[in-house]
């Protein structure tokens, strides 16, 4: 495995100090500038899971918590039967159903670009907040008792880089942009063919109303909803 | 490098203009009333990066370097390092090469993405599997017990037993079964014909080879009679540029053949192209590239082929000019004068197909009653193929894995002959596939690189020492010898593996675990403990790439070379097999040994080897890279860049010279041998390495077992052990990132599964008169009925009763290889039932019970 992570001892006085503080807050709602989101082919994409390995390896994982994750899709009767892939890490919901259910206020959303992050910090690995995403977004794990998920490669975004998967993805497929101009096919990416339209809900998916999450997909026929 | 915020850096690249950005969205506005969305304030925001501790990238040290196993590519890794350990891994994005920036990609100079194997190398080499210090076994053989012992120990030990073994022996007692798991580096290469192994037991005197490929001797064969050579293949790029491509038993999602066929494959799919599947599942490549999948019968491909052949020949959609211009035997026309006369060159292929010489057309409906495929589909694509152009058919390596493996292969050479699809761009004349030429020796080549005292098919070996001295020259595919010692059967007491795994990749292993038992030495050199190292009398713990300087070349598609410098220093005791292989040879034959094996070292490169492997790579680069290849980058600045991509003036296509220039071809009439010079004039079978006959043209000849043989009264299922994805046959079976991706596991057809009362994720037994193992099942509509697919290199795992826990096929398959070399492994029956055995999943039960867990989140639309 890799290096031995060194595991900060949590800060209880400041954990109780934020429960307080949470239990006190004022809730404004976040209006990112600019959202950023991703856009993932679903019919070009082989599958090969080149993402997943470079989110973990980036990420210092241990084997459980997987920030991205692949679904393979099949269906129809031999011979004639279909598949086609459905990737998702976070979605940096613009209503993010995580933040709320944080009893210490670690979770939090972004101004500047709406990316969602928990402060690894604060975080007292309760679960709740997923049990409360509809996408199976944050990720326990079990070496440092706390729920961890995707922060949109915060730091390579801030170095002015895109983030691990999408820099590891194969066939160039998925890719990160200002999720408006994903939706309205004006972002420059070879994710998107010439002939493709983007959608924002697939088959394979919880209802987008319930988070209004920033994704979009290219969908197979058979992943369509009307 | 900054670590401050640099937006417009980003921004430029999403397309983004300053104005849209300070817009913002409108959907944060629209979401207030949904109610859900709230900050939590704190009077100030917060920093959304919110792991602790964390090294960012650029507070790290950068390395380029690669991958370094057998996979089918070669992609970029890159490391970022602190102080001696590599905290993780990227890889091309693009910044590295000459004129190179963030994100530069495209069709000429495309980024070199590592997969998933290569993302997840840091789990390799930092694994409780590595091996650190020299191990001597203790209990029985096989048993896996071992104790530590010193370098001086180990190695005396090997050096006498060498020793020892020649003279009581002669030399035929050592067996090099080297392979290619910590190869494709210029300088420590491993190889199974040519190698450091191979150089170090020539010169010792002491070596039995293995000459035929698991992977694709069939292939091999028939290229080299068909082209005369094995480089029948196009840049992965020329893939974009064709109209029809037809995936015989190809899964580029999968097994990669080239760095970015698979993108350049999706290229061509936006330009229209359209694809065709034919094999036994619908694959991740038939469903992204959105193909006719055709489902056909395991190993009788060339039947098909035939039925097609059959259609073009008598529709007459043939290419005749292209024919008549560069085939030999195709038709009447085309056979040469000495054909007549010849003891087996008599027949042409177009009169064969036409059934003259055994009464049988071999027409559509004929084969469809082998094949299984209708013979109306049979129709369709031949016409499509014939009438199509340019067309690739790409004749992959699995369907060549078989009984006859070879015919297989050289019917599809016809069918790309006959609609004169080679030597064109978007055409196809692979076969093998190596296309561009790497410059790929950097080790001393000399006349002892490939000296061997007898040469056999390789998974014979354990047939040869079990029946020794009672085993004829034809059963081993004893390679012929020009002197005295032609004829003679090697008396195998000893194994060597270096950078190889084969005991556990071999055919028919508990055949290989009796023959094992009657050596006296037998040595394994390796990063990890594999299978085949718990049968090991030593064990050698060896520097993996990350820890010595090399230079890694494409596979065998590719123009380009990486960098691999010592990222890191060798864990425990480590050392490289040229460190290995140099140390031994002083110890056996003092400073003449020594100084021939590694000339430009001394006694002290066991410890200190830097120096002279730069010396060794600094020669490759200037003498042969920039002088042959005229390449004018300096080492010094290919060092400090990391990578050289070769800018070609045009997308390489394997014989367009010939087709274009009238550049003969690499074969003895200089014409695309259909049929071949070479078989057509053999008439003592045994004495050639094949052993049996082989027809000189392309045929259909019916293999020992299918599903078409009687055999399947009892063992009513084909079984075929195709390559994985998430491992390279057995490296990596023991990470357990990938482990997460996937199970070892039997797929089944879902109507055979209902029919036997088989669920998805019931424990199974799958056996033959050969061996049994216990598996979990993937119940699916995307297998063909009577086909059972296992994936081949997980590592065995046997119990007290021999039943391999683990899943591992080639305890099913059959040692007995084709004609031509090809190793059988996709010719196999066996049968399948529900089990109260249970399945071993792996030596990392922490990340195997999870890949129960999350194991491919699977969803069937109904
Ligand atoms: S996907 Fe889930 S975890 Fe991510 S922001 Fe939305 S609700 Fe939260
Ligand atoms: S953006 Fe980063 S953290 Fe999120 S899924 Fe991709 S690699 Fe993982
Ligand atoms: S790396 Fe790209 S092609 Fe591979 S699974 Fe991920 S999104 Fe799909």
């Amino acid at each position: 495995m890799a290096a031995e992570t060194t595991r900060p001892k949590k800060d209880t006085k400041k954990i109780r100090a934020a429960i307080k503080r949470r239990k006190h807050a004022t809730y404004t709602p976040v209006k990112p500038d600019m959202q950023l989101g991703f856009i993932h082919n679903n019919v070009d994409c082989i599958g090969c899971r080149a993402c997943e390995m470079a989110c973990k390896d980036k990420n210092g994982l241990p084997p459980g918590p997987r920030f991205r994750r692949v679904q393979y899709i099949e269906g129809g009767t031999f011979p004639e039967v279909f598949a086609y892939k459905v990737n998702m890490s976070c979605n940096h919901c613009a209503e993010p159903a995580c933040l709320p259910t944080c009893p210490t206020g670690a979770i939090f959303k972004r101004k500047k670009d709406g990316i969602v992050d928990i402060d690894s910090t604060l975080c007292i690995g309760c679960r709740r907040c997923e049990a409360a995403c509809p996408f199976g977004a944050p990720q326990f794990d079990p070496e440092e008792n706390i729920v961890k998920k995707c922060n949109m490669c915060v730091d390579e975004i801030e170095a002015g880089r895109k983030p691990y998967c999408v820099m590891a993805c194969m066939m160039r497929v998925l890719d990160i942009g200002p999720i408006d101009k994903i939706w309205d096919g004006s972002l420059d990416t070879v994710a998107i063919g010439p002939h493709d339209k983007v959608v924002r809900q697939v088959k394979n998916m919880a209802d987008i109303e319930l988070t209004h999450p920033s994704i979009g997909f290219v969908a197979h026929s058979k992943g369509k909803v009307e | 490098m900054s670590n401050q915020n640099d937006f417009d850096r980003l921004s430029q690249r999403l397309n983004l203009s300053r104005r849209s950005f300070l817009k913002g969205t409108a959907i944060g506005a629209g979401t207030l009333a949904a109610g859900g969305l709230m900050e939590i304030k704190y009077g100030k925001e917060a920093k959304a990066f919110a792991y602790e501790p964390y090294p960012r990238d650029d507070q790290l040290e950068t390395v380029v370097t690669s991958c370094a196993h057998n996979c089918g590519s070669r992609h970029m890794l890159v490391a970022h390092k602190w102080k001696d350990v590599i905290v993780r891994l990227s890889t091309d994005d693009g910044r590295y090469q000459k004129g190179g920036y963030f994100g530069k990609d495209g069709n000429e100079e495309p980024q070199l993405r590592a997969c998933l194997r290569g993302r997840s190398y840091r789990q390799r080499l930092y694994s409780a599997e590595r091996l650190l210090f020299p191990m001597m076994r203790v209990g029985k053989r096989g048993e896996g017990k071992f104790k530590r012992v010193s370098w001086d120990e180990a190695l005396d030990f090997v050096a006498r037993k060498m020793i020892e073994l020649k003279n009581k022996y002669g030399p035929t007692a050592i067996l090099d079964q080297s392979y290619a798991g910590a190869s494709y580096g210029v300088l420590h290469k491993s190889d199974q014909i040519e190698g450091l192994l191979g150089r170090f037991l020539g010169m010792f005197g002491c070596r039995t080879s293995s000459w035929s490929v698991p992977s694709y001797q069939g292939t091999t064969s028939s290229s080299r009679w068909t082209f005369g050579t094995i480089q029948d293949g196009n840049e992965d790029d020329a893939f974009a540029y064709s109209k029809l491509m037809i995936m015989w038993g190809w899964n580029p999602a999968y097994t990669f053949h080239g760095g970015n066929t698979f993108m350049y494959l999706r290229m061509a799919k936006q330009r229209g192209c359209k694809f065709v599947v034919v094999d036994p599942q619908y694959t991740d490549s038939a469903a992204a590239y959105d193909a006719w999948w055709i489902p056909i019968k395991p190993n009788t491909d060339a039947a098909m082929m035939a039925g097609m052949a059959h259609y073009i020949f008598t529709n007459n959609l043939q290419d005749q000019e292209f024919i008549d211009k560069f085939c030999q035997g195709m038709d009447e026309g085309t056979m040469p004068d000495w054909a007549a006369k010849s003891p087996n060159g008599k027949e042409n292929f177009k009169d064969y197909i036409l059934g003259k010489y055994d009464g049988q057309p071999k027409t559509p409906e004929w084969a469809s009653k082998i094949c299984g495929v209708p013979a109306k589909d049979i129709k369709k694509l031949a016409h499509m193929y014939a009438t199509t152009k340019p067309a690739a058919l790409k004749a992959s390596w699995a369907p060549g894995r078989n009984a006859y493996g070879e015919q297989y292969s050289r019917m599809a050479a016809a069918l790309q002959a006959m609609t004169g699809n080679i030597g064109k761009l978007g055409g196809c004349a692979e076969g093998v596939g190596k296309a561009w030429h790497a410059e790929a020796v950097a080790y001393p080549y000399d006349q002892y690189s490939n000296i061997w005292f007898a040469s056999i098919k390789s998974d014979r070996w354990a047939h040869c020492v079990l029946n020794y001295p009672n085993v004829r020259r034809e059963e081993i595919g004893l390679w012929p010898r020009q002197d005295a010692t032609d004829g003679q059967i090697p008396n195998i007491k000893g194994i060597f593996w270096q950078g190889s795994d084969w005991f556990n990749q071999l055919t028919n292993i508990n055949k290989e675990i009796k023959a094992i038992e009657k050596l006296e030495l037998v040595v394994c050199m390796d990063s990890t403990i594999t299978p085949s190292g718990l049968f090991a009398d030593v064990l050698l713990p060896v520097a993996t790439h990350f820890e010595r300087h090399d230079v890694a070349l494409p596979w065998y598609k590719g123009h380009y070379y990486i960098h691999r410098p010592k990222v890191i220093e060798p864990m425990g005791e480590a050392k490289t097999d040229f460190q290995i292989f140099t140390e031994l040879a002083y110890r056996i034959g003092g400073d003449v040994f020594g100084k021939a094996y590694n000339p430009k070292a001394n006694r002290n490169y066991f410890n200190y080897n830097d120096d002279v492997d730069e010396a060794y790579l600094r020669e490759w680069w200037e003498g042969r890279v920039m002088h042959h290849q005229g390449v004018e980058m300096s080492w010094e600045e290919f060092k400090r860049r990391g990578v050289y991509k070769f800018k070609l003036p045009r997308p390489h296509v394997a014989f367009q010279d010939q087709v274009e220039k009238g550049v003969p071809f690499q074969t003895p009439s200089g014409k695309i041998e259909i049929l071949s010079s070479e078989l057509a004039n053999i008439s003592d079978w045994t004495k050639t390495r094949y052993g049996y006959h082989i027809p000189s043209i392309p045929k259909w000849i019916e293999p020992w077992e299918s599903l078409n043989s009687p055999k399947t009264s009892k063992y009513p299922f084909h079984l075929v052990s195709p390559h994985p994805r998430w491992r390279t046959h057995s490296i990596f079976n023991n990470c357990s990132w990938l482990r997460e991706t996937y199970e070892q596991e039997v797929t089944m057809n879902a109507a055979d599964a209902k029919r036997m009362g088989i669920k998805m994720g019931d424990i199974v037994e799958v056996w033959n008169d050969r061996g049994k193992v216990v598996v979990p099942v993937y119940v699916t509509e995307r297998c063909m009925p009577g086909v059972l697919v296992i994936h081949e290199g997980v590592w065995m795992d046997r119990d007290e009763n021999g039943v391999d826990r683990a899943g591992n096929p080639d305890f099913l398959t059959l040692d007995d290889p084709s004609p031509a070399g090809a190793f059988a492994y996709n010719t196999v029956l066996c049968n399948i039932a529900k089990t109260n055995l249970e399945h071993r999943p792996g030596w990392d039960k922490l990340a195997t019970a999870r890949s129960h867990v999350f194991r491919r989140e699977h969803r069937r639309e109904l």
